[in-house]
Parts: structure tokens; C-alpha cells; sequence
């Protein structure tokens, strides 16, 4: 520090929230008496517009170069604080918050002597570590104005149209010959009953035919470096290697069938999937001369049985394929064995109702006593155990057909490798957040949407393509990134490159890279969020997390309890 | 193109997730909202499902994104009047009701709550608290700006007398604002069903029978009861039942319809009381569990095997009251009987029904609503048209869905208005 | 001819998702072995459903149709088990020596002219043709049959004519009526109840009568519900509480007060069959200033135990115990009621256990007419 410490402290009332119980100007008399302390004042409403003023024009009169304000939350408030300081052309950075009404007032509320005591503590701690803070830029990154989608099924189709739409090129990826993903292979969707390849051909159609959107078949990934707005995308397409360069990435790399081996006395022959089912529907294969009965079984292989979870989408599935399958021949008796029946929401519930109506008969069994399949005289004969009759009800079946859920694709793991993104219990990939970042990863820059981040039906998976669409415009149409200053920095003198940063780190902003002094950890400012995850994991103390150094932090922990080494006077 | 601007209407968390995604693009937008706070619905939860977040904290972070996010204006306690004009060019009229507050003085200090007179019940505590006539729906609302009751305030001026900032305004008018947009999202949101009508449940009658979003309240740390779940008596729970599909999948009152969530907010009620009461017990009693999305299964499995939730599968047909004010269920879990659980207090999940006035804002916007009165789309396929064009709808008010697919659905939405904004595109569908 | 399928069609019984709340509210499985949706199922699958005694055993009081929340109208579906049953020579345990089923037939097989009008007493006006028209019912029969238990159902119909009378009004009565055909309607036998049908409806356009009154629930669900669904005829129905509630509201009704604690039992055919639960009340609360409600009132309202005379046992008395001591839970010395039938399982119930109900079971006519001090009522 060359330069000499000027601190500005500023204490809230608050009205009475704070001032109600904390001796404000008391406090602000004992912060005037701390080291370094050049201006103290009190304040009605320290984040009312003339208590901003204040803080402006107290930075111009006594020249501070830090500034701490002693008020409610930086939750709420920080942002503001430090914009305010940012307009009087003092770095946001050398701004610290002291909370002493969460803190403070509201929780000692009945004891005002001691919490004005404490609110001194904290204005004393506060103000030791502003002493130790630096400026701190925030590191601005440009944005190749591109995309690129991995996996052209219906999510990502809609998300690559979307984007070029916002006037962005897309690269659209997709290891398969054709557009369409696993929807190419059913018959028609539920519960408009439209087929799947009229509504299939006019999407394809217009998604290939955009002029901004770049189609890749037969296209692998072979890797992906680099961050949000400089991504590096290495195709193996049809043979040939081919890079591009992108800004922002989106997986749609979608789902595919569980295969029911061993369960169910599955052949593929008189006992099929449902998907089994709908190519033979496609085909007009489906020979209902010898079938007087079908009987679907739902949730098999999955809740608790091979996979845990719901997979969704197969109770509606199913009940669309029985219907289709006894409207067009009604002397077919149809059964739907399930446990419990997903048909939520407005219009599943109604298409529910409108297969009963056509004769479609459902059977609840209990979770815990599935359905067996067994044979007898060569003829297949499906028990199930009636939950509320309580008793067995044996069903004799032409033809079985298995419920099964979505699972993972297998290359999701070379994937989620190559992109540093995780994959959950499930084996889906995961979300940021499963409440409020449904298609983001926690890696800036990258994308998720459709069955790849878990079972969903169609209208869903396009849903959720718009939704990763308008995510990754974001940073397409501001043209760069920003990243927060608050970052990790390592001290290559100390660093000895054994990789726990990297491994512990939720957004993969650390790494061990080459360098001419051997291995060392290498941080990319820009995907960094400071969680300070690294630094602590550090055996070797070489990581210190900007604003929050060590020092800084011993600074506030030894101000709380040594007094006179501060107090100045 | 890119100065012209979106309407969203509406400021739970689909509005508010359509909202951030356009300004972060760069698109400036008015955000209206007819309570005093945007929030929505997510703001009166205790916690969510499967995660078992607390609400308002990881909702807050993002209220405050919203409202000081430069490209956004809030316009609360407002609602859209009058809308002319094509996608591209809508002319939009706003009325911005009274708060008899400066919103430009007001801090949110409390101060007048403190000596207003009036009581006014919170809507936001589901009528399950009194607040001041002065007041704001929840501490952290956004703006915290206080408005006063206009239909209980008697003028007697304390509350100008205490204002340290000179911000009461008694002569307050509506003001009407208008706005040039060239896209529009509706995004309103639902109503929990009064269940009064359903007579076989005795809501309103008996005395230990609630709605769930009155439970959440009461659960809720930061609610009325400070998170006792207590009866009307003052005693807390030690036995207490949730019932399943409570005016949904009714055909008697034309909802046949699934609400979609309340098996698992059920779910998560249940955990909560067993975490606040680890002997009380907790049984729930419904039709067909829904457990389809993402970690809800495991959820049920966790609340059955590590909670004891206990999973009764039968629709009551009755419920009576004792003397004890303790309440009989009745119900058929197999065909050979008929029993009856006897509980101190029971929950009712009501169906989400869509908002008071969306048959009227509807109308104002020129836009159909199917026959039960959800937003109609132009395309089951395309999910966030509505039959006029350039207007979006993201959210519940368009088929009911829970908290993550409203958020995908609100940026879906975005990203259509995105496209007419950035991309100039007007076609439909793909 | 029909089969299962058109009955489990017509009664949209595949919407059933055997959730149970139907069984959870029937008054049969509360404490017996019956439950509505456990036969719908059965039916669903293509399992028998007959023969099976239980299918007689149904109320049909609608309480599970009330409390269906998925469509299904299982009255209707039992009723059409029935018929299938019935054409199988199948039938329920018709109580007391299958003397009301031999009844119903008799009031139109026999030649004979029947002398039905003789309950109608001196100071009754009545015509042979008029505007409005009193249909008796079975009240007369009732009255022989039962006259040990004290129902003198005769004076329902009395004070029905009286309260018209009073009101202006001189109804026809016809000695030609035959049953409305409500017992065999339910339990299964259409053609038979066609045919009563036919004469009924016949015999009242002989007397130009544009509109009928009844006092009994059921016959009036028949006429309004049952009958249109066969014929066409354009006199209108209705019951004696809602023309009583109308001509309340006109002011042209004067009631005199009856001070006694008074609660009300809704019948099933008055209630859930036609949801007519307000005119009753709006009269009785004109006439008591001291009205509570029975618990399970309304929509909500139990059984008298016994429907069409079929099965009756045991679990009838259950279910008839059940709701007089919900009657005497209120408090009320009165407990009134609109149906002739509740008015005959109840008193039954009750003398066979002297002392233990300290409740009258009054007819709601009769408490009307007592209200416009109407003489000579004698309710024995």
C-alpha cells in the first residue's frame, strides 16, 4: 500500500430498524476513532437517494479511497453500494459491507446496549479488512457470435432455429445421417394424434433450410476447449476433422430406450417395447390377425427396478398406442397394467379420460407386486395383481408390451468429459440448478435442454429448446462476457500442480496446465465465480481468492478481538 | 429494432425469468404486476420440491436482479388496461393503482406500519394474519415500498407523522402510462380453489381443516405462526392428513383436469412437518401419485423410507368433525373395506385454478383461453403461442407445471419475443 | 338387446379409476360387504358380476355419484346390472312377503276399477278435472299396510289438499291412478314400468291438468326425470315444497309460528336425485325460529337404509341408526321429513325400539298444514 488509507464510514439507522435498537451515532463516534478512519458519519437511509449522495459527495470532500457502509444486507444491497462508489470514480472493489441489522439489531433486538456493542465490533472488523482491499478489475471477454447444438432432435432443432432466428449462426451436430433424433421413429404423437412424419418433415425442413443454420450429419465430437464465448469445437465429420469456433454450446444429445433384457420374458418377438411397438404402427406392421388381447405393463424397469426414477413421458405413450390400437380394431381387447398413472397436467388427464371412453381398460397393481409374465400351453398369460380387488387377475396376451423408460445415452460420458459438465445419479446431465436453472449448466456458456437432461415429452423438450435458445442469445447478443472480479489466483511459486483445485472445482475455471516451470494450476478468470472452493482445498496455501484474502480475513478475525492494535489515538 | 421493447405481464417467476433474459440481451421491457411485489406465488412457499430450497431465499436474489436491472422497468400494483396495434407495434395502456406512498421516497423503513390503526388480513398469509393498513405484502418484497389500504384507511394521519422522508400521499391518483412494445408475454400465473363448495370436506365448517397454500404459511418460518403448525385451538399437530385431487380431476365442476404439483408439494409439506415435529405423523391420501419429473421419485422414497410419510392410496368420501374438533376420514384403500383415520388436523390440496380476471385481461388482449380458462395456444407444438400473434404466454396461466418448467417456459417465451425483436421475424411456428 | 358393455357405456363407467371415494361414502360399505367401484371394476375387466344378491342391495341414493369426481354414474350402472339380472329371472329379497311388488302390478292388472279416493274426507275439495292435479301416490296403501307403526300416510295426503285448498286451489285427484313405477325402475324391469308409464301419463291429459303436484320424492323423480326419457308430454311436475317455496315468496303463504328446535332430513330423491334441498328449507324456517342443521345435510344427506323394499337387513338398521341419532344429536325434538318412504323405514326402526329415540319424525306436509292451522290433522 503506498498510497495512505482513507477510510469513509457510513452507519444506516435504517429508520428504526436499525437505529431502534443500535446507538447509531454512538457507533459512528467510536468508527471516527478507528486507524485509518478519515470521515464517520450517520445516516437516516444510507441507500435512499440523498443517502448515496452522501456517500458521493463524502468521497470527493475528504478523498477516500475506501468506503465501508454499515447498514442491512449485501444481498440485497451490495450491488447498489458499490455502483454508487463505481459513480464517484472509486473502484467498486474497495467497498466492504458490514451487516449489522440482520445481524445485528434484528436478532438482539431486546437487548440494545449489547448490540450496540457488537455493531461496534463489526464496524471494527469492517473496517480491517477495506484497510487490506485491493482494486479489482472485471475481466471482459468477447463473444464469437455463433453457436453451436449438439444433437439435431426436435430440442435441438428448435433451439438452432431459434438462435438464427435472434440472427446468430448455429452449427447444428448430429452423429446420425438424418434430422429427428428418437421422435423419427415413432408414429404419431398424443394427444393430437398427428403422425410424426408430417410433423416431423416440415421442422426439418425449415430448421436445414435457414441460411444461418450449418448442417453437420454424420458428425462426432472429437473435443471441446476454451470458455464462454471462445469455444473451440473439434468435428469428426463423415471422416474428416473439421474445427469451429463458437460462443456458447447446447446439448441435445437426447435419450434412448431402456432394453428390458431379462425382465418381463422379453424376446422382442411377443413380448416388445413401446418403442418396438410404434415402428411396427409405422410400418403398417403390426399383424392384429392373431391378437385378440394386448397388455401393456407400465414402469417397467424403471422406479426402483433397473432405474429409480419416473421416466415420464411412458404412461401417456402408452395410453396413446392403446388407443390408437383399439380404435382401429375394437374387438382388440386392450389392457394397460400401471401402478401409479402419470397422466398430469390439462390435456394428458383428458386424453386419460377419452382412451377409457374408447375401451382401453387400466389395471393398478402395487408397487411392490409387479406384473409376471409367464406361459402356459405356449399362450402368454400376464398376472396382475389387482391393488384394490386385492386379488390376482391373470390376462391372457397376444402380445406384451413394455413401458420402459429413457435412459442415458451411452456417449454421454465422453461428452460431459470433453465439456466438463456433470452428469447426475441418473446418468441425465445436470442442471446448475433443478429448481431455477433448468437449462443451464453451472459452466457459463453451456447449455442443456431436451430428454438428455431427463425424460420429457415433446411439447416439454421443444419448451425447453426456446428456453436454452434464449439463454444462449444472451451472451450472443451482449458480444461479451464479464466476468466478476471476485475470482481465485494462484501463486505459481508455491503451486506443485497436484490437481485438487481442479478436481474440487463446480465450474471447471481451474486446471493444471504445462508451463515452463513444470505443472501448475492455471485459473480462467472468466468462468471462475469465487467460491472459494479451491482456496480452501489448497494444501499448498497457493490459491487466494481476490477480496477475500487471507490476509484480509485474518485482518477482520483478529479486529474482533485485539482492540487497541486498531484503534488509533 | 433492438430499442423496441416487450411487455411481460405478470412478475412471478416465469415473468420474472422471461424478463431477465430479454434485459441481459439487451431488450428493454416493462414488467407489470398487479400485487404490490413481483414474486408470485414462489415468494408464499415455505420451501420447494425435490431440493427442499428455501423459497424466498433463492427467489429473492433473483427479484432484486429483476427490478435493478437497467433494461427492465417494474411497474407494480399495475395492470394492463387497453392494448391496440399488431406484433411489432402494440400500443399498450398500463394503470398504475395507488399506494398513497412516494415510491420515490419511500425506504422501506416500516416505520408507518408501526402506528397505522388498521388491521387489514395479509392475502399473502392467506387471511391467516392481520398486517397493518400500511403495509408491504412481505418483508422482502420488491420494491419494498410501502402502499396504504385504500379501502380501510381512515386518513387519521399518523402515519405522515412518523414518515421520516415526507412520503405519504392520502390524494394519490390511478395513473395511466403507455408503452410502445413490439412483443408481449402474459404470464399470470393461478389461484388456489376455494373449496368451500366441496361440502364432503367441511372447509370452512370445521375447524382443523386447511387449504395447502394456508399450510405453507403456517409452516413457513417467516409466516404468522412463526412455523407452528397449530390448530385452531392453539395446540399443535401430532396427526395430520393431506387429501389428494381436492376439486381436481372433478368433473362435477368442469375441472377434470391434473394441478400436476400437489402430489409432490404434498410431499414436501409432509417432510416439513415431519422435520418441525419429528413424532408427528403424517399420512397422504390421494388417487395416482404423480412422481414424473426430475428427482421426484427419489423424493417420495425419501419422505416414505427416512421421513415415515405414510402413502394412502384412496380418495375420501367424507370427513366429519368430532367434539374434540378432531377429524374422521373416511376412506376405501381396497374394495372390501371401508376405514376411518382419525387426525387432528387435515390439508386439502386444492386444485390451481387459473387467476381472478383472466377472462377480462383475455379480453383485453384479443386472445382465447381454452374452456377452462387457461391460455389457449395457437399449436400444442409451439408452447408459448397464444392465438394472436406477437402475444407470448409463459408459465401456469398456460397449463399447470411446476416451478423449473415454468422458468424454461418463461425463457422460452423470451426467446420467441427475442426473435421478433432481434431477428424482426413475424412467421409462425418454425 | 342391452349388454354389460352398452350399460358400462351409457353410465360412462369406464372413466372409473377405483379411487374409492364412492365406496367410502356408500352407506352399504360403511357397514357391510358391498362397494360400488369394486363391481364397476369386476364389469371392466369382463369378470361376472352376477348373480350376485349385492346388486340389490344398492340405495341407489346417490351418494356415490354425488361424490364421483371422474363421471360415473353408478345408479344408472346398478340399475342396469338389474335389468340384465331380472331378464336372468334374477332378483333381491323383496321385503315384507314381496307384497309391494305384487301391489304395484295389481293397481293396473286387474280389471276391477279400483276405489282409491276414498282417504279424500269431507272437508277435502278436490275435482275430476281441473288446471292442477294432486298426484296420491301409494300414500293410501302405505296407510293399511304399515298402520300399526303409527305412519298414517293417509294424512299426508290430507294435509296436502287441505294446504291447496287453503291456497285457492281445488286439485284433481284421480281414482284411475296406477303406481309411478319407481320400484320396478330401479330393480330392473323397464317394459313393466313402460307400461304404468303410458297409463299415468294417458290419464292425467284426460283431466287437462297442466300441472301435477306430488308429495312423494320419488314419484316426482320419476315423472320428471324418468318418464321423458320414454314419452312426451307437456304437463309440468313439481313438488309440493318448491310450489309451497315459490308461493312463500309471493307473499300469498302464512305460516304460523311452531316454536320447537326442528332439524330436516333431506330424502335421496328430493336431494341428490333433483338437488332441491333450499325450497323445504326456505318453508320450515318460516315456521321455526329454531332450525339446525343436521350434520351430513344436503348433498351430503344419509339414507333412510332401504330402497324399492329390496334387502332390507340388518345393515338397513345400521344405516337407519346412524342418521336418527344424528337427528338427536342436534337437539331437535322434530326431525321433518319430505319422503313418505324415510318417514316408513324410520318409524319401523324406531318401534322396534321403544324409548331409545326421543325424536318425532314428522312429515313435511303435515308440519305445513299444522303451521296454517289447518283442521282436523290426525297423525295418530
Amino acid at each position: 500500500m503506498t498510497e495512505s488509507l482513507r477510510i469513509g464510514v457510513f452507519i444506516c439507522h435504517c429508520g428504526t430498524n436499525i437505529g431502534g435498537v443500535v446507538d447509531v451515532p454512538v457507533v459512528a463516534e467510536y468508527a471516527s476513532t478507528l486507524k485509518n478512519v478519515v470521515h464517520a458519519e450517520c445516516n437516516l437511509y444510507t441507500c435512499s437517494s440523498d443517502g448515496l449522495e452522501c456517500i458521493k459527495s463524502a468521497i470527493q470532500e475528504y478523498e477516500l479511497n475506501r468506503v465501508v457502509v454499515a447498514s442491512c444486507t449485501p444481498r440485497t444491497h451490495e450491488p447498489l453500494f458499490r455502483a454508487t462508489c463505481e459513480g464517484a470514480g472509486l473502484n467498486s472493489y474497495l467497498f466492504e459491507f458490514v451487516n449489522i441489522r440482520d445481524q445485528c439489531s434484528w436478532v438482539h433486538m431486546h437487548e440494545p446496549e449489547l448490540a450496540t456493542e457488537k455493531a461496534k465490533d463489526l464496524v471494527r472488523m469492517g473496517v480491517a479488512k477495506a484497510a487490506l482491499l485491493e482494486p479489482l478489475e472485471e475481466l471482459s471477454s468477447d463473444v464469437i457470435p455463433s453457436a453451436v447444438v449438439i444433437g439435431a432432435g426436435i430440442s435441438g432443432m428448435t433451439a438452432a432455429l431459434s438462435i438464427a432466428k435472434n440472427g446468430f449462426y448455429v452449427h447444428l451436430i448430429e452423429k446420425e445421417r438424418e434430422m429427428g433424433g428418437l421422435l423419427s421413429r415413432l408414429y404419431k404423437l398424443y394427444p393430437t394424434e398427428e403422425l410424426v412424419d408430417d410433423f416431423l418433415e416440415q421442422r426439418i425442413k425449415t430448421v436445414g433450410g435457414h441460411e444461418r443454420v450449418e448442417l453437420h450429419l454424420s458428425t462426432s465430437i472429437k473435443n471441446i476447449t476454451g470458455y464462454v464465448g471462445q469455444f473451440k469445437v473439434i468435428l469428426d465429420e463423415n471422416g474428416a476433422e473439421k474445427s469451429i469456433d463458437c460462443g456458447v454450446i447446447i446439448v441435445a444429445t437426447g435419450a434412448k430406450e431402456l432394453e428390458p433384457e431379462g425382465l418381463y420374458e422379453y424376446d422382442g418377438k411377443r413380448v416388445i417395447t413401446q418403442l418396438q411397438l410404434e415402428e411396427k404402427l409405422r410400418r403398417d406392421a403390426l399383424n392384429v390377425d392373431g391378437i385378440k388381447n394386448v397388455v401393456m405393463i407400465q414402469c417397467a424397469g424403471a422406479r426402483g427396478e433397473v432405474v429409480r426414477y419416473c421416466s415420464k413421458i411412458c404412461c401417456m405413450n402408452a395410453i396413446k398406442n392403446a388407443k390408437l390400437i383399439k380404435e382401429a380394431n375394437p374387438d382388440i381387447n386392450v389392457f394397460i397394467a400401471h401402478n401409479e398413472l402419470q397422466a398430469y397436467g390439462e390435456e394428458y388427464e383428458l386424453y386419460y379420460r377419452a382412451a377409457k371412453k374408447a375401451g382401453v381398460r387400466f389395471l393398478r397393481f402395487p408397487r411392490e407386486k409387479r406384473p409376471k409374465v409367464r406361459t402356459s400351453d405356449g399362450k402368454l398369460i400376464v398376472d396382475v395383481f389387482h391393488d384394490r380387488m386385492q386379488m390376482n387377475i391373470p390376462l391372457d396376451a397376444d402380445l406384451v408390451v413394455l413401458s420402459v423408460p429413457l435412459v442415458q445415452n451411452p456417449d454421454a460420458e465422453s461428452l460431459s468429459k470433453l465439456l466438463k459438465v456433470p452428469l447426475g445419479q441418473d446418468r441425465f446431465f445436470f442442471e446448475a440448478h433443478v429448481k431455477l436453472r433448468p437449462v443451464d449448466f453451472a459452466t457459463d456458456g453451456i447449455f442443456l435442454c431436451g430428454t438428455a437432461q431427463g425424460p420429457k415429452d415433446i411439447e416439454e423438450s421443444i419448451s425447453q429448446g426456446y428456453a436454452a435458445a434464449s439463454r444462449a442469445t444472451i451472451p450472443l447478443a451482449k458480444g461479451y462476457v464479464r466476468s466478476a472480479a471476485i475470482t481465485s489466483s494462484v501463486d505459481e511459486a508455491k503451486c506443485v500442480g497436484c490437481g485438487i483445485c481442479e478436481s474440487v472445482c463446480p465450474y471447471g475455471a481451474i486446471a493444471v496446465v504445462e508451463t515452463e516451470e513444470g505443472r501448475r494450476a492455471r485459473v480462467t478468470g472468466v468462468k471462475c465465480k469465487g467460491c472459494g472452493t479451491c482456496g480452501s482445498s489448497c494444501i499448498k496455501k497457493a490459491i487466494e481468492m481476490h477480496h477475500f484474502t487471507d490476509e484480509q480475513l485474518i485482518a477482520q478475525e483478529r479486529a474482533a478481538f485485539v482492540i487497541e492494535a486498531v484503534v488509533s489515538g | 429494432m433492438k430499442d423496441k421493447s416487450v411487455l411481460v405481464i405478470g412478475g412471478g417467476v416465469a415473468g420474472m425469468q422471461a424478463s431477465f433474459d430479454l434485459a441481459e440481451a439487451g431488450i428493454k421491457l416493462c414488467l407489470v404486476e398487479r400485487t404490490p411485489s413481483i414474486g408470485g406465488r414462489m415468494a408464499q412457499l415455505d420451501k420447494t420440491f425435490p431440493t427442499n430450497d428455501c423459497a424466498i431465499c433463492i427467489l429473492a436474489p433473483k427479484m432484486m436482479d429483476c427490478y435493478r436491472h437497467e433494461n427492465i422497468e417494474v411497474l407494480t400494483l399495475s395492470e394492463v388496461i387497453a392494448i391496440e396495434g399488431d406484433i411489432g407495434s402494440f400500443k399498450v395502456k398500463i394503470c398504475e393503482k395507488p399506494r398513497f406512498v412516494d415510491a420515490e421516497k419511500c425506504t422501506g423503513c416500516g416505520d408507518c406500519a408501526r402506528v397505522c390503526p388498521m388491521g387489514i388480513k395479509s392475502k399473502f398469509d392467506m387471511d391467516l394474519r392481520v398486517r397493518s393498513g400500511a403495509n408491504v405484502p412481505f418483508m422482502q418484497a420488491v420494491p419494498l415500498i410501502y402502499s396504504l389500504d385504500r379501502d380501510k384507511c381512515m386518513r387519521c394521519g399518523l402515519c405522515e407523522s412518523v414518515c421520516g422522508k415526507d412520503a405519504i400521499r392520502f390524494n394519490q391518483k390511478p395513473g395511466i402510462v403507455e408503452r410502445d412494445v413490439s412483443a408481449i408475454i402474459v404470464a399470470i400465473g393461478f389461484d388456489p380453489l376455494d373449496p368451500s363448495g366441496l361440502t364432503e370436506y367441511g372447509y370452512r365448517r370445521y375447524d382443523n381443516v386447511i387449504t395447502a397454500l394456508e399450510f405453507e404459511r403456517l409452516i413457513c418460518a417467516a409466516g404468522p405462526t412463526g412455523g407452528r403448525v397449530i390448530r385452531k385451538d392453539g395446540s399443535e399437530v401430532k396427526r395430520i392428513a393431506w387429501i389428494q385431487c381436492v376439486g381436481a380431476r372433478d368433473t362435477r365442476d368442469n375441472r377434470p383436469y391434473c394441478s400436476s404439483v400437489c402430489c409432490m408439494y404434498a410431499t414436501k409439506e409432509a417432510i416439513l412437518t415431519k422435520e418441525h415435529y419429528p413424532e408427528a405423523e403424517t399420512f397422504i391420501l390421494y388417487t395416482d401419485l404423480r412422481c414424473f419429473g426430475k428427482g421426484f421419485q427419489e423424493y417420495v422414497n425419501r419422505a416414505e423410507g427416512d421421513y415415515g410419510v405414510e402413502y394412502i392410496r384412496g380418495k375420501p368420501g367424507e370427513i366429519r368433525e368430532k367434539e374434540d374438533k378432531n377429524l374422521e376420514i373416511f376412506y376405501s384403500p381396497t374394495s372390501d373395506k371401508v376405514e376411518k383415520l382419525e387426525v387432528d388436523m387435515v390439508v386439502l390440496s386444492t386444485a390451481l385454478i387459473p387467476s381472478e380476471g383472466v377472462e377480462k385481461l383475455a379480453e383485453i388482449l384479443g386472445t382465447e383461453l381454452d374452456e377452462y380458462n387457461f391460455f389457449k395456444l395457437k399449436d400444442p407444438y409451439n408452447p408459448t403461442e397464444t392465438t394472436r400473434t406477437g402475444i407470448f404466454v409463459a408459465g401456469y396461466c398456460q397449463a399447470p407445471r411446476d416451478i423449473p418448467e415454468c422458468i424454461a417456459h418463461g425463457s422460452a417465451a423470451a426467446s420467441r419475443a427475442m426473435e421478433v425483436v432481434l431477428g424482426g421475424s413475424y412467421d409462425r411456428i418454425t | 338387446m342391452e349388454k354389460i358393455s352398452d350399460v358400462i357405456n351409457r353410465t360412462k363407467a369406464y372413466y372409473c379409476v377405483d379411487c374409492g371415494k364412492c365406496t367410502s361414502a356408500c352407506p352399504l360399505s360403511r357397514f357391510g360387504d358391498y362397494s360400488p367401484d369394486g363391481l364397476v371394476e369386476r364389469a371392466l375387466l369382463g369378470l361376472p358380476v352376477q348373480p350376485d344378491l349385492r346388486v340389490w342391495s344398492c340405495l341407489t341414493c346417490n351418494r356415490c355419484k354425488e361424490a364421483c369426481t371422474y363421471g360415473v354414474e353408478y345408479p344408472e350402472f346398478i340399475r342396469g346390472i338389474r335389468s340384465l339380472a331380472s331378464k336372468e329371472k334374477e332378483t333381491g329379497v323383496c321385503a315384507h312377503g314381496e307384497l309391494f311388488s305384487l301391489m304395484t302390478l295389481f293397481t293396473f292388472t286387474h280389471e276391477r276399477e279400483q276405489e282409491r279416493l276414498k282417504w279424500v274426507s269431507e272437508d277435502l275439495k278436490v275435482s275430476d278435472k281441473g288446471d292442477v292435479l294432486y298426484f296420491t301416490g301409494c300414500l293410501p296403501y302405505f296407510d293399511i299396510v304399515f298402520r300399526d307403526l303409527g305412519v298414517n300416510t293417509v294424512e299426508i295426503a290430507r294435509s296436502t289438499v287441505r294446504i291447496l285448498n287453503k291456497l285457492g286451489i281445488s286439485p284433481v285427484v284421480m281414482n284411475n291412478e296406477v303406481c309411478c313405477g319407481h320400484d320396478l325402475f330401479w330393480n330392473g324391469d323397464v317394459e313393466t314400468f313402460k307400461e304404468l308409464a303410458a297409463r299415468n301419463i294417458k290419464n292425467i291429459k284426460d283431466t287437462g291438468a297442466k300441472k301435477v303436484i306430488f308429495s312423494c320424492p320419488e314419484g316426482y323423480r320419476t315423472f320428471k326425470l324418468d318418464y321423458p326419457e320414454f314419452f312426451d308430454f307437456d304437463f309440468e311436475v313439481v313438488h309440493i315444497s318448491e310450489f309451497l317455496s315459490e308461493q312463500l315468496e309471493e307473499g300469498k303463504l302464512e305460516l304460523r309460528k311452531i316454536y320447537k328446535k326442528v332439524t330436516y332430513h333431506d330424502s335421496c330423491r328430493l336431494g341428490r336425485h333433483l338437488g332441491i334441498y333450499d325450497a323445504p328449507r326456505k318453508v320450515i324456517a318460516e315456521i321455526t325460529g329454531d332450525f339446525v342443521e343436521i350434520a351430513s345435510n344436503k348433498e351430503n344427506s344419509l339414507c333412510c337404509g332401504t330402497s324399492g323394499w329390496t334387502n332390507c337387513d340388518g345393515i338397513s338398521e345400521e344405516i337407519r341408526r346412524e342418521r336418527l341419532k344424528e337427528g338427536i344429536d342436534t337437539g331437535a325434538k322434530i326431525m321433518v321429513t319430505s319422503c313418505p318412504k324415510c318417514l316408513i323405514h324410520f318409524k319401523c326402526h324406531m318401534s322396534n325400539r321403544k324409548g331409545e329415540y326421543d325424536i318425532e319424525i314428522v312429515p313435511f306436509e303435515n308440519l305445513v298444514a299444522r303451521a296454517m292451522e289447518l283442521e282436523g290433522i290426525n297423525e295418530g
